[in-house]
């Protein structure tokens, strides 16, 4: 599914990632962990292909395809989705109305037919009710005005429509309750199959016992330090990452 | 002395040949009038920027190069593909009433539409209060042609939107100075949608008056849609009676140089006047908007939101003024005015003033330019949205609150419907 080799990438000339090996194969959920500016986000952001993050050595492959040769649009209608740690608010586009837009771009990269109004409005009253999430949301511009947990649902929400190959999500849990964490994790683990896969990004062990991970990555200055299975994740925890780090 | 700029010494190089061929010929009234004007822009000019009020606008492309021998290429409107269905129309052609154009027959009862050029032909005695002293109206003055009149009756309702048309067809009438009215009686309301739109190179420079009397309500919209050679320096004045509501919504599209100068007089209380509206410039499109609202007694209301869109090389002017009498108190004045701007070429200047004499009044004003939101650009194509259309969709954001203060649901539709059109002609123009 995703094959990352010797990735480094620098953002403002400031070197962030030094040299990142990472392979998920179809079905898998990986978890990377890290302090605080160990390149995190940054790794998510060169995933989805945004400027400004300059790759300057190493390779990336999705489905086989250089990852590094698509734009972000491109990527996203491969199956590749980012839920944003911030996501973005827009005011003055109604959400229906991007959640459509986007929805439709991608069918239509697929070769698939463009829903209508009516269709769509199914399906996403289908997606909100699985979900447990309100379409009150809806009606509202993007992001605008939402509280941190409505915006996550809604990144959620997005998730479940657009039925991703590949989820990434960035630090999901930062700002949420126990109660919209639920929602969130419910959300992706409705996702899992044996034909997709996730990368989790996250400082905490918490979420991690919501959405269980097959692997565990340790992520310390722009490195993957240590990797293992689920127990990393509550080792980490106990010990705190710079033990692990140096171990 | 200095000399004049050529075109305005050409205006009075050929008034008295003008003359008997300008409506109203005849008239010692008329002529008298006209001379009055052409003295007061003979001593003024073209405005320079030297003047405060034109400080961001450059005339010298209208005055010294001299439009009429601009190349012959002729470039319209921008291709618009997209109509505003009404059923009453009066059309100028080149500046003239064309009564076989326009669609005038069914007219509802307590609405009176003329043609100017008829109204001074006929002799009428017309009561201009021409003590103006701006040049641009001085000029209209002595060289008005023709425009349209309205007066609606006392207590009257006009339904259906009227539309207003003035097409420049590229023909030999380059200099087109329209004067109009609009009049409206008490409790009256309307609806007028001005259109001006053409091909090659042309000088339009329209004079509007407006009287509202007590508790009438015009909805006065305009697309200004002109050649992209042509100039376009309009003048609105308003005049809004105790509880008379003025709405101007001006949608700028066109023109190589254009300006629209809108001046609100509040005379009542519960007054309002609102003069709102957007500029979609590229190229190396230039556009002004400035405003002037007054608030002569108390209790009344003003707003003015402006957002524009420029590209390229094109240059957006914003001056609103807001002034409050002495005795003008518990008066409520609103100003916004707001830029985007996607290209490092293009260019806002943005003058708000307010200029207030009496001491309880709510007054705010605002202005801001910027760059597409590059976060919100990567959010909307991280969802597979590609780019080209992500920029489109956070434009049409940016416009929408603007659009929506359009009261009239069919003119914001058809405004909408323009607005989306510019945007996606994107690169044909250029």
């Amino acid at each position: 599914m995703l094959e990352i080799k010797d990735l480094r990438a620098e953002v403002g000339g400031k070197e962030i990632l030094k040299g990142i090996n990472l392979t998920i194969n179809p079905g898998e959920v990986h978890a990377v962990m890290g302090p605080n500016g160990a390149g995190k986000s940054t790794l998510s952001y060169v995933l989805s292909g945004r400027d400004g993050y300059d790759v300057t050595g190493g390779s990336i492959y999705y489905k086989g395809e250089d990852l590094l040769e698509m734009d972000p649009d491109e990527r996203a209608c491969s199956g590749i989705f980012l839920a944003f740690q911030y996501p973005v608010e827009i005011p003055g586009v109604a959400s229906a109305t991007f959640l459509k837009t986007a929805l439709n771009a991608q069918r239509k990269s697929r070769g698939e037919e463009e829903l209508d109004a009516m269709q769509f409005l199914k399906l996403v009253r289908q997606k909100t009710t699985e979900l447990g999430i309100s379409d009150d949301m809806l009606k509202r511009a993007v992001n605008v005005g939402f509280s941190g947990g409505e915006k996550k649902r809604n990144e959620v929400l997005q998730m479940a429509l657009l039925e991703p190959d590949l989820m990434l999500l960035d630090e999901t849990d930062s700002g949420l309750d126990i109660d919209a964490l639920k929602v969130a994790a419910d959300g992706v683990n409705r996702l899992r199959s044996p034909e997709r896969s996730a990368l989790v990004i996250t400082h905490y062990q918490r979420l991690l016992d919501y959405i269980v991970p097959d692997f565990v990555h340790v992520l310390a200055d722009g490195k993957i330090v240590k990797s293992g299975d689920k127990t990393l994740a509550l080792e980490l925890e106990e010990k705190g990452y710079t033990e692990i780090s140096a171990a | 002395m200095t000399s004049l700029t050529p075109l305005a010494q050409s205006y009075i190089d050929q008034f008295q040949d003008h003359l008997p061929r300008l409506p109203g010929a005849g008239s010692r009234h008329v002529e008298t009038l006209r001379q009055q004007g052409l003295d007061v822009f003979a001593a003024l000019d073209f405005p320079s920027k030297r003047i405060e009020e034109w400080r961001f606008t450059n005339l010298t492309a209208l005055t010294k190069k001299g439009f009429e021998a601009a190349n012959s290429e002729c470039a319209a409107s921008p291709q618009l593909a997209t109509e505003f269905a009404s059923e009453f129309e009066m059309v100028f052609i080149d500046g003239i009433f064309s009564k076989e154009e326009s669609r005038l027959n069914a007219l509802p009862t307590g609405i009176t539409i003329t043609s100017l050029a008829d109204t001074l032909g006929n002799g009428a005695v017309f009561n201009f209060d021409d003590r103006e002293t701006r040049a641009l109206y001085a000029l209209n003055t002595a060289y008005m042609q023709d425009g349209f009149s309205l007066h609606v009756d006392d207590n009257v309702t006009i339904e259906d939107t009227l539309v207003l048309t003035f097409r420049n067809t590229g023909g030999s009438a380059k200099r087109l100075h329209s004067r109009n009215m609009i009049i409206l009686g008490e409790n009256a309301r309307l609806t007028v949608l001005e259109r001006h739109e053409g091909v090659g190179s042309y000088f339009s420079n329209p004079v509007t008056r407006i009287s509202l009397a007590k508790g009438s309500t015009l909805q006065h919209f305009k697309l200004q849609n002109e050649s992209k050679q042509a100039f376009h320096l309009a003048m609105v004045d308003s005049e809004i009676a105790d509880g008379a509501h003025y709405n101007n919504f001006c949608l700028s599209i066109g023109g190589q140089i254009s300006r629209n100068e809108l001046k609100s007089s509040i005379l009542g209380g519960d007054a309002e006047s609102h003069l709102n509206g957007a500029y979609l410039m590229r190229g190396n499109q230039h556009t002004d908007t400035t405003t002037l609202t007054e608030h002569t007694v108390p209790q009344n209301t003003s707003s003015q939101i402006y957002k524009g869109v420029l590209d390229d090389h094109a240059h957006g002017v914003f001056q609103g003024k807001i002034h409050i009498f002495e005795d003008a108190q518990q008066v409520a004045g609103d100003q916004l005015s707001k830029a985007l701007l996607l290209s490092d070429f293009a260019a806002v200047d943005c003058k708000p003033e307010l200029e207030i004499y009496a001491d309880d009044v709510k007054c705010s004003h605002g202005a801001t330019s910027g760059e597409l939101d590059e976060d919100a650009l990567f959010y909307l194509q991280s969802r597979g949205i590609p780019e080209d259309a992500a920029r489109k969709m956070l434009i049409e954001a940016f416009l929408a609150d603007v659009l929506d203060v359009i009261s009239d649901e069919n003119v914001k539709d058809y405004f909408t419907r323009l607005a989306t059109t510019w945007l996606s002609s994107g690169g044909d123009e250029k």
